[in-house]
Formats: C-alpha cells, sequence, structure tokens
C-alpha cells in the first residue's frame, strides 16, 4: 500500500517541468534540488515527505533525462497517477520501481493536499471517501514493478 | 498476416521470449546510441554488477551534450563517460563506434553508414527516433532500461499499432520539414501519436521530400507521444545511405504490405500549406505563422537535432545574404554535426550568415536543451529551429521560444519581428 500527499497538475506535463535540465547532475543533492523546478504551483517543494501525484494526460512527456525520476524519489514520492504517461517515463518508472498506474479520468478527483492512498487496483482520496478502480497493469510490467525494478526483475529470471 | 513496416522491422529482432498474458516481448536490438550525459548516469551501476558488456560492437557512443563542457559538474560528467569509453574500448579493440565533438548524437548517426534501413535502434535519448527517417525502427529509452541492453543485448517492446502519414502535392517552395512536422503536431497534439508507431510515406510529384527534412518528421515524432517514426525507404533513402557508405540491405523487406493495418491514415497536401509556427509553451501550439507575425523577437536560434542541418542554414543564409540584422538581436547558429558545419562552409553559408550578424558555434546540442551557448533571459522572445519550446528549457522560465523553419527563423531576424518568409524571399 502507498499513502501520501496529493500533488495535482494537468495534461502534458513535461519532464523540463518537472525537473529542469539544468539539475541534471550526478550530485544526487543538486537532482533532489531540481524537484518539480518548473511547476510553479507545487508548495513545499523542499520538504522530503511522501507523496502522490495525480495528473492528466500525457504526463512526463519529453525528455528521457532519468534524472526527473530519481529527482521524484528523492522527494519522497512514492506513486503517480494519471489519465495516460508519456511512454519513456511511464518506462523509467517502472524500471526504477516506481508505481505509475492509469486511470481513465481524474478530474476533480484530488485537490493539492489531500491525502492519498494506493492499495491493490484501487485509489482512494481519504479526505473525500472517494475510490476510484486503476487501469491493470500489463503483466510484464507487474512483475517488474513486483520484483523492485527492472534490473532486479532480469535478475530474479536470471538474465542478469 | 500483412504487416505495417515498424511490424516487419520489429519481428526481425523478436527473441521468441515472452511472458504469458503480455503483449511486451523481448528484442534484440541491432544498435545501441548513446550520449555522454544518459550513459553517464549508468557507468556506476554498470561497474559494480561487473559484467561484461553483451555486445560492444553494436554500441555507438557520442560525447556532444557536454562535450565541450561548459561547467565543471559537466566537466565530469564527461570524463566519466570518457572513461567508461576507455575501459572498455569502444570505438577501439572492442569495436563499435565511439566519437567525440563531432556533432549530436543523432545527426553523427544517421551520416553513418551504422544507421541501417531495416534495423532495430534503441538510444538513450527521446530523439532516437530521428533515425526511423532511413527506414529504421529506433526509440529512445531512460537510463535503466539502456543499462538492461548494454548487460543482456536485448529489451522488452510492445510492437506498436502505426498510423500512416501520406505526404502528397508538391511541395510549395517555402515550405521545410519543420513546417510538416508542424502540421504532425497540430494534427496530433503532444500525446496524440501516444505509444503508436508513425508510418511515413513520401508521394509528393516532382522532387521527393529532402532528407534533412525527413529527419525532421521523424524527429519530433516522439514529441506527439509515438513510440517512433518510421519512413518508408525509397530512391532518395538509398542514394543518401549510400553516400554515407552504406551497403544496401538487399536481404531486408523494406515496405508495408498492401493490405497492412493501420489504426489511421492522415494526409497532408503539401501545395498549399502555410508556413507553420508553434507558440510558448507547446510544440503542439501551432498556427500559421502569419497568425502571431510582428511579434518582437531578441534571439534567433538555428539549431539542434531538428533544425541544425544543411537545410536550415543555407536557408537562412538564402535569406541574410547580403542584408544585415539588428546589431541587439542575438542570431545564433549552432551546426548540428561537422559535416554540417564543414559543408555549410564549402557553400558559402556561413560566411553569408557572419556577414549578416550571426555567431557561428560550435556543432554541439547547444541552446536547445538549456546547455549551452544562447540561453534566454526573462521576457525575451526566441525563434528557433529546434523542437522543444517548453518552459524553462532553453533558459528563464519566462522567457518564450517560437518553433519554426529555418526559412521563418531567419526571416523573423531579418526584421526583428516573427516573419513569414514569404515576404522576404528573394
Ligand atoms: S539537440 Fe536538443 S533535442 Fe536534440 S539531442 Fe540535443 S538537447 Fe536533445
Amino acid at each position: 500500500m502507498i499513502r501520501g500527499c496529493a500533488i495535482v497538475v494537468g495534461d502534458d506535463v513535461n519532464t523540463d517541468l518537472l525537473h529542469p535540465s539544468y539539475f541534471f547532475s550526478l550530485d544526487p543533492k543538486t537532482v533532489r534540488k531540481g524537484f518539480m523546478g518548473a511547476v510553479t504551483s507545487v508548495d513545499a517543494r523542499d520538504e522530503d515527505k511522501s507523496r502522490v501525484i495525480v495528473a492528466g494526460r500525457n504526463f512526463g512527456c519529453g525528455s528521457s533525462r532519468e534524472t526527473t525520476m530519481t529527482a521524484l524519489k528523492l522527494a519522497g514520492v512514492r506513486g503517480v497517477v494519471a489519465e495516460s504517461f508519456g511512454r519513456i517515463f511511464f518506462r523509467n518508472a517502472m524500471s526504477l520501481g516506481m508505481t505509475a498506474r492509469t486511470v481513465p479520468s481524474l478530474k476533480g478527483f484530488a485537490t493539492a493536499g489531500d491525502a492519498l492512498c494506493i492499495s491493490g487496483n484501487e485509489l482512494h482520496n481519504e479526505r473525500t471517501g472517494a475510490a476510484l478502480p486503476l487501469d491493470p497493469l500489463d503483466p510484464f510490467w507487474e512483475a517488474v514493478l513486483t520484483a523492485g525494478g527492472l534490473i532486479p526483475f532480469l535478475t530474479t529470471r536470471g538474465d542478469l | 498476416m500483412s504487416q505495417t513496416l515498424t511490424e516487419k522491422v520489429l519481428s526481425r529482432g523478436l527473441t521468441g521470449r515472452t511472458m504469458d498474458g503480455s503483449e511486451w516481448r523481448e528484442v534484440e536490438p541491432d544498435l545501441l546510441l548513446g550520449h555522454d550525459a544518459t550513459i553517464a548516469l549508468v557507468v556506476d551501476r554498470f561497474a559494480d554488477a561487473d559484467k561484461p558488456l553483451a555486445f560492444p560492437e553494436r554500441l555507438f557512443l557520442v560525447a556532444d551534450h557536454f562535450a565541450p563542457p561548459s561547467t565543471v559538474d559537466r566537466a565530469n560528467v564527461l570524463r566519466r563517460f570518457l572513461d567508461f569509453v576507455e575501459r572498455h574500448g569502444i570505438g577501439g579493440p572492442a569495436g563499435g563506434t565511439f566519437q567525440m565533438m563531432q556533432g549530436i548524437c543523432h545527426q553523427v548517426l544517421v551520416e553513418s553508414p551504422r544507421c541501417v534501413p531495416g534495423s532495430i535502434v534503441v538510444g538513450a535519448d527521446s530523439h532516437t527516433t530521428m533515425a526511423g527517417a532511413l527506414g529504421a525502427f529506433a526509440t529512445g529509452m531512460g537510463s535503466t532500461d539502456i543499462l538492461a541492453v548494454l548487460q543482456t543485448g536485448t529489451t522488452w517492446l510492445r510492437i506498436p499499432p502505426s498510423d500512416r502519414i501520406v505526404l502528397e502535392g508538391s511541395m510549395a517552395p517555402h515550405l521545410r520539414g519543420k513546417d510538416l512536422a508542424l502540421w504532425m503536431m497540430r494534427t496530433y497534439g503532444e500525446g496524440g501519436a501516444g505509444w503508436k508507431a508513425l508510418e511515413f510515406e513520401d508521394c509528393t510529384d516532382g522532387d521527393p521530400i529532402p532528407m534533412d527534412s525527413r529527419l525532421t518528421l521523424t524527429n519530433m515524432s516522439v514529441d506527439c507521444g509515438a513510440v517512433n517514426g518510421i519512413w518508408v525507404p525509397d530512391d532518395l533513402t538509398r542514394r543518401y545511405f549510400e553516400s554515407n557508405g552504406g551497403v544496401w540491405p538487399t536481404d531486408a523487406d523494406l515496405s508495408p504490405d498492401p493490405g497492412a493495418t493501420y489504426a489511421a491514415e492522415h494526409r497532408l497536401d503539401v501545395t498549399n500549406l502555410a508556413p507553420q509556427i508553434a507558440a510558448p509553451y507547446s510544440p503542439a501550439n501551432v498556427s500559421d505563422v502569419a497568425a502571431v507575425a510582428g511579434e518582437r523577437v531578441h534571439q534567433v536560434f538555428i539549431g539542434s537535432c531538428a533544425g541544425g542541418r544543411i537545410e536550415e542554414i543555407a536557408d537562412a543564409a538564402s535569406i541574410l545574404r547580403g542584408r544585415r540584422i539588428d546589431s541587439r538581436l542575438k542570431l545564433v547558429v549552432t551546426p548540428a554535426s561537422q559535416a554540417v558545419y564543414r559543408a555549410a562552409m564549402e557553400d558559402g553559408s556561413l560566411t553569408a550568415l557572419l556577414d549578416a550578424g550571426a555567431v557561428i558555434t560550435n556543432p554541439s546540442c547547444g541552446a536547445c536543451g538549456g546547455i549551452d551557448k544562447g540561453l534566454l533571459a526573462a521576457g525575451e522572445v526566441c525563434v528557433s529551429t529546434s523542437n522543444r519550446n517548453f518552459r524553462g528549457r532553453m533558459g528563464d522560465v519566462d522567457a518564450r521560444v517560437f518553433l519554426g523553419s529555418g526559412l521563418t527563423a531567419a526571416a523573423s531576424a531579418l526584421t526583428g519581428r516573427i516573419t513569414d518568409p514569404r515576404e522576404v524571399m528573394q
């Protein structure tokens, strides 16, 4: 089960907004600093706390820089629920063991700061009491996520 | 069963391993493209695993983003990448290709005989899709995905449904690949081709659509969400590939089957399209240039993997030759590769641009991606031939970037305002 405080964003939020390129670095401190660097509406960007992102369509489109996912993880993001994902962002999430799930529509489901919970195939808003079923994950990605990411998955299978 | 070109090419790489109930299958790529910035992210993890490279000879590694570096941090990123290249003998005893400061990886790849029509290319960069202009299946991935390919020699992909994009009519003299790519962005929106393949076919009359234009379309396929953009090879593809020293793969079937199933088909008559431009902050926020003409411009950037080729540079020179831009306007020209730089030097374009008031930088990503030379201040407006005008990507979050062709960029440099190139074309 994943619990976190909601960050709510709209459609087509790209990786340059989530993590501007000048925070690209091998130093985790610099990477962390860039979290949501150009998404001006996010409160307490500097605070590390458990978070769940709720987004519209095509979340994470754009650059393949994996430092974006690292920044999300360092800032405490535990899961991302969106109406759809940019393909590379989705693969990066799975590869690094970050829960990324889709739901047909999230309009009006959460406001910033709501306590959200992803449990099995459901998304709950603990403030409003609302719940939504998550779209099923393809069995391949389900297995990758369960293993904790792509490298542990390939290791368990004996490919590595 | 009848197959699309993407289905055909990807099928050749299937290893046969699948997972019950899953659409994803294991695929063996023919080539792995990597650059300094994203490969540096996996170097330590690769060393810790202490495993050999699965296929060093299939690597194509390019130092471009941070070469030569502009900050100490970037010098350290580049160093880590170079140490990796040296340790594993890439481009040396182990085989494979390594190049530094020769240009942007995507451009260097398509100029090389290793970008083979019908092959499968995976790359540690989203714009890897560009190589599809030669009829390859080419797609981008993040660093951990790439780490797995380095170690296992395989990756997991789903064979995507394809949309067919047919270009017909005859190209008006003011149109370039960027106008067509922006039309595509306008048609799809940023995520509209999400998780699909785009298959392009040149059915125009007269001269075929030039390779530089095709490259811009397959490059920007990822910007409307596509897995890959693939151009059905024709005589021009063959001439281009062979002029790079490539040996045409006579055993590969490089045409889609007549009865192949497409998710959608779009046809564009290129005869009457007006020059296109994308306004901030989305490459899909597209209109005719005329709709935003007149806005004051502080910088013009001609460069990037989407728009730093001889097409854009020669076009800019043709508009600016014998003319001079306002001395307060920054005209930054960053050739996409040394080969482009050399060609632009030899055909006189660079001299014409220098005379007009431009600065020519070293081939690299440059201002695209906010990396180097040519970042924007708050409130500044730039017309750029690159592929992304996201907020903050090329400088301050309050700078505004418009995307257009080399003709539109040069016309705007000339007048200091966003300008439809037809107004100034000689
Ligand atoms: S030129 Fe721009 S889009 Fe192309 S690889 Fe470099 S940073 Fe990425």
